[in-house]
């Protein structure tokens, strides 16, 4: 079953008096489970992919459905609600809010959905931090977590709504091999154990071992999909 | 909506000291504005509570008789007390009042005095009126109570600063010389029996007798009063409604004086009118009125008139240049009324006034009338009772005159002037309200007032400017903030909604400690002793110490008023930072 189909999508930027053409046509479907790698070279639009498919951006042309959903056709609110219920993200930056804690990060999206009590929210977040292994910095705020257990809280974030897809925009470009070795097992592991569809843009070859299916992107097209 | 209070607070202490810049210029602007309005409520306080009702009352009745201001009297006292009685029956208290300005010689030294009456043990002056009073003059030596003491001749308090001046001390005595009611200058001795301290530079001017000593040396008989000054309740809420009540009730009956016409021995019972000599009147007269005979002198000057009717002429053979008496019965005491009238003009039958009856010029009228005040009043039977439908009824003088209700300080100013220059001769009976008697002194209430408004003006265009620019950079630093919680889930509502509560908070906790400093300083500024003896602005302070009246009510308000402007402020920018899009929010790069 596919968690994205996408049909001829087109995405143009103004930039200044021209106009950048970002997609010139994709058409790609993945499936629900699959972890799978983006790659392509500086601006050939994986961000961009990524932005659309996670409902961040709109398509200028094109349709894209998400979990059996046209997003293209969607208002502000709904296509908010479909990225808190449906999507996770993962940034390079790990764009944790820097106010809050870990755990309270971690259940932020939780209290954006209003539906589970305090107590289950505090459960299900103690539960991803323990799989990301930040047990003991359940109270650390961003600023005293290195780069990598800040890349862990991010997965958690991510992963705490049980979300159809995550998505992640080039995770281990801010994090040295090693430790960027051990978030890529950690989303691959969790891909495992939730079933949750990965999909994560790198323009690092050593990264491309870890998907199950890869797609190259350049100028906005897909080259090749395997 | 917690977790969104948790956000926007930390976000607060996050960034501390551009926080603690707008904070702190919000708190001073708030402590201004506390500060300002319990000064101006304080002022106003002292003005009411300590000047107003001591100077003019809550409510005022005042009369003048002949258009002489010095001369205040009403010569039935019981009656205009009645008609309080009946129109506001919540007063407090009913305090005659006389201020006689008096030349006053101690020991080798004068000084010009206000000599004022007053009873600090009179009926309704409960407990709290008594702590007031002790608290407002504070007995150096001797005792105020002393006043009331008969054995004592004319005994008098004055403040410390007065005697002073005067170079006298306790028991020395005082000589004043004064005019009385009937326009006399008399002169008296007055012992000084107390000598005390006022709270207020305002009351240290005048030296205060018991009101019976003031009227008896001013030449009031039993029945008269002078000015009247009514306490109420809650003179604020009060003051204008009582005052409006007692003036519709103070409206004057038809003046009559129903007494024996005697003309060559023998007698007949006639009715005395008086006519009103304002030229609106003798127009009237002029027009509504045909003679059968009349007077040279009463053409040529109606002001003189006396005119009776045909048929009375007829009854008594009275005509032109005759000359009659009246007497008739007095309300108070034995003594009869009378008059001697010389006739100057005969009413042609169908006048309106066919019967026995006397209109008499008002001066002529009113001196006799206010001699002996008459038994007979126009609600019971008498000789004669003119149809109110006639056309010169309105040219008939009531037993008083009742003056508009005047709105403010300047037009009481103005009706006394009148008063004076027309020479009314029927008592002039005025009701007023602190706000008219006092209106250029709680001026200076409104010019405060208009300060603290100012202040909130600056105060709207700090937040203004600082919140805006506070929360532009704010949203600057946070974009990409932004963009991650916006890309999260947030709903657009929800974003604008962390930002309007940050600045409510920031405003809240600054408004907070505004008012804390505001307290802080008030309690400062009141321990500080002030010497104004010479400094009319003292009449502002309380025992030379400056007076501050916050209320729970307006400092509610200035927070609420300030943690509104500033989130109103807030509300546009806080919108355009939801409104962001999440992916150009993502992209940006300081």
């Amino acid at each position: 079953m596919d968690i994205i189909d996408i049909k001829g999508l087109k995405k143009n930027y103004a930039l200044g008096s021209t106009t950048v053409h970002a997609l010139r046509g994709v058409d790609l479907t993945i499936a629900k489970g699959d972890f799978m790698s983006i790659i392509g070279p500086s601006g050939s639009g994986k961000t961009t992919l990524l932005n659309v498919i996670g409902c961040i951006d709109n398509a200028t042309e094109g349709s894209v459905k998400v979990s059996g959903r046209e997003i293209t056709k969607l208002n502000d609110r709904e296509i908010t609600s479909m990225r808190l219920h449906h999507i996770g993200f993962i940034f390079q930056t790990f764009n944790l809010i820097p106010v809050l804690d870990t755990l309270e990060n971690v259940e932020f999206p939780l209290l954006l959905m209003r539906k589970l009590s305090k107590q289950d929210i505090r459960k299900r977040a103690e539960k991803l931090i323990e799989e990301v292994g930040l047990r003991e910095y359940i109270k650390h705020r961003p600023a005293e977590l290195s780069g990598g257990q800040r890349q862990r809280v991010a997965i958690a974030r991510a992963l705490v709504t049980n979300p159809d897809i995550v998505l992640a925009d080039e995770p281990t470009a801010n994090l040295d091999s090693v430790t960027g070795e051990q978030i890529l097992n950690l989303m691959k592991e969790m891909n495992r154990i939730e079933n949750t569809t990965f999909i994560f843009s790198t323009h690092d070859a050593n990264v491309l071992k870890y998907a199950r299916s890869v797609v190259k992107i350049r100028d906005g097209l897909i080259v090749k999909e395997a | 909506m917690n977790f969104l209070f948790t956000i926007s607070i930390r976000n607060l202490f996050r960034q501390r000291r551009r926080s603690i810049l707008l904070g702190s210029a919000i708190a001073i602007g708030t402590a201004v504005l506390v500060l300002a309005n319990a000064f101006a409520h304080g002022i106003s306080e002292v003005l009411f509570n300590e000047i107003v009702s001591y100077v003019s009352g809550h409510v005022s009745v005042s009369f003048t008789k002949g258009g002489n201001a010095n001369n205040q009297v009403f010569h039935d006292g019981a009656r205009i007390r009645e008609i309080i009685n009946k129109r506001v029956p919540n007063v407090k208290r009913v305090d005659e009042a006389i201020g006689v300005f008096a030349r006053a010689i101690g020991n080798a030294k004068a000084d010009n005095v206000i000599l004022v009456g007053m009873d600090p043990s009179g009926d309704g002056v409960d407990e709290k009126e008594a702590e007031k009073l002790a608290k407002n003059f504070k007995e150096l030596e001797g005792h105020f109570a002393d006043l009331a003491d008969t054995t004592v001749e004319n005994p008098v308090c004055l403040a410390q600063e007065k005697a002073k001046t005067l170079n006298v001390k306790l028991h020395d005595v005082v000589r004043v010389r004064f005019t009385d009611i009937r326009g006399q200058t008399q002169a008296a001795r007055l012992t000084i029996v107390c000598i005390m301290k006022p709270s207020n530079v305002f009351m240290a001017a005048p030296v205060y007798l018991h009101i019976k000593t003031v009227k008896r040396l001013l030449g009031y008989s039993s029945n008269d009063v002078p000015q009247l000054y009514l306490s109420i309740e809650n003179p604020r809420k009060d003051a204008k409604r009582f005052a409006d009540s007692l003036h519709a009730g103070l409206n004057p009956p038809l003046a009559v004086i129903d007494g024996q016409l005697s003309v060559h021995g023998s007698g007949v019972e006639v009715t005395l009118l008086s006519l009103r000599t304002d030229s609106a009147s003798l127009a009237l007269v002029d027009s509504a009125m045909k003679f059968s005979a009349r007077t040279a002198a009463d053409s040529v000057n109606p002001k003189k008139a006396v005119i009776i009717s045909e048929s009375l002429s007829k009854i008594t053979g009275l005509q032109p240049d005759d000359t009659c008496t009246i007497s008739y019965e007095g309300k108070f005491g034995d003594e009869p009324g009378g008059a001697r009238l010389i006739v100057t003009a005969i009413a042609a039958a169908g006048s309106g006034i066919d019967g026995q009856v006397v209109l008499v010029n008002e001066r002529d009228f009113y001196k006799t009338f206010y001699d002996v005040w008459p038994k007979s009043t126009v609600a019971v039977n008498g000789p004669f009772r003119p149809d109110t439908e006639i056309g010169i009824y309105k040219a008939f003088g009531g037993e008083w005159l009742l003056a508009p209700r005047s709105r403010t300080t300047r037009d009481v100013m103005k009706l006394y002037r009148e008063i004076a220059q027309k020479g009314w001769k029927a008592i002039v009976v005025d009701v007023g309200s602190m706000y008219e008697t006092a209106s250029m002194v709680l001026n200076l209430e409104y010019a405060l007032n208009m300060i603290t408004a100012a202040c909130v003006m600056v105060l709207f265009f700090i937040i203004l400017i600082g919140v805006v620019n506070t929360l532009r950079m704010t949203i600057r630093e946070r974009t990409r903030e932004i963009g991650t919680i916006r890309a999260i889930g947030m709903q657009c509502v929800d974003v604008r909604n962390s930002f309007l509560i940050e600045t409510g908070l920031l405003a809240l906790i600054s408004a907070l400690s505004g008012t804390a400093l505001a307290f802080v300083t008030m309690f400062g500024l009141s321990q500080l002793t002030f010497k104004t003896d010479a400094n009319p602005l003292g009449m502002l302070l309380v025992d030379g110490h400056i007076f501050f009246a916050p209320t729970v009510l307006a400092v509610c308000f200035f927070i609420m008023l300030i943690v509104g402007i500033a989130v109103v402020t807030a509300y546009f920018p806080a919108r355009h930072a939801a409104k962001l899009s999440a992916a150009e929010a993502l992209r940006h790069f300081e």
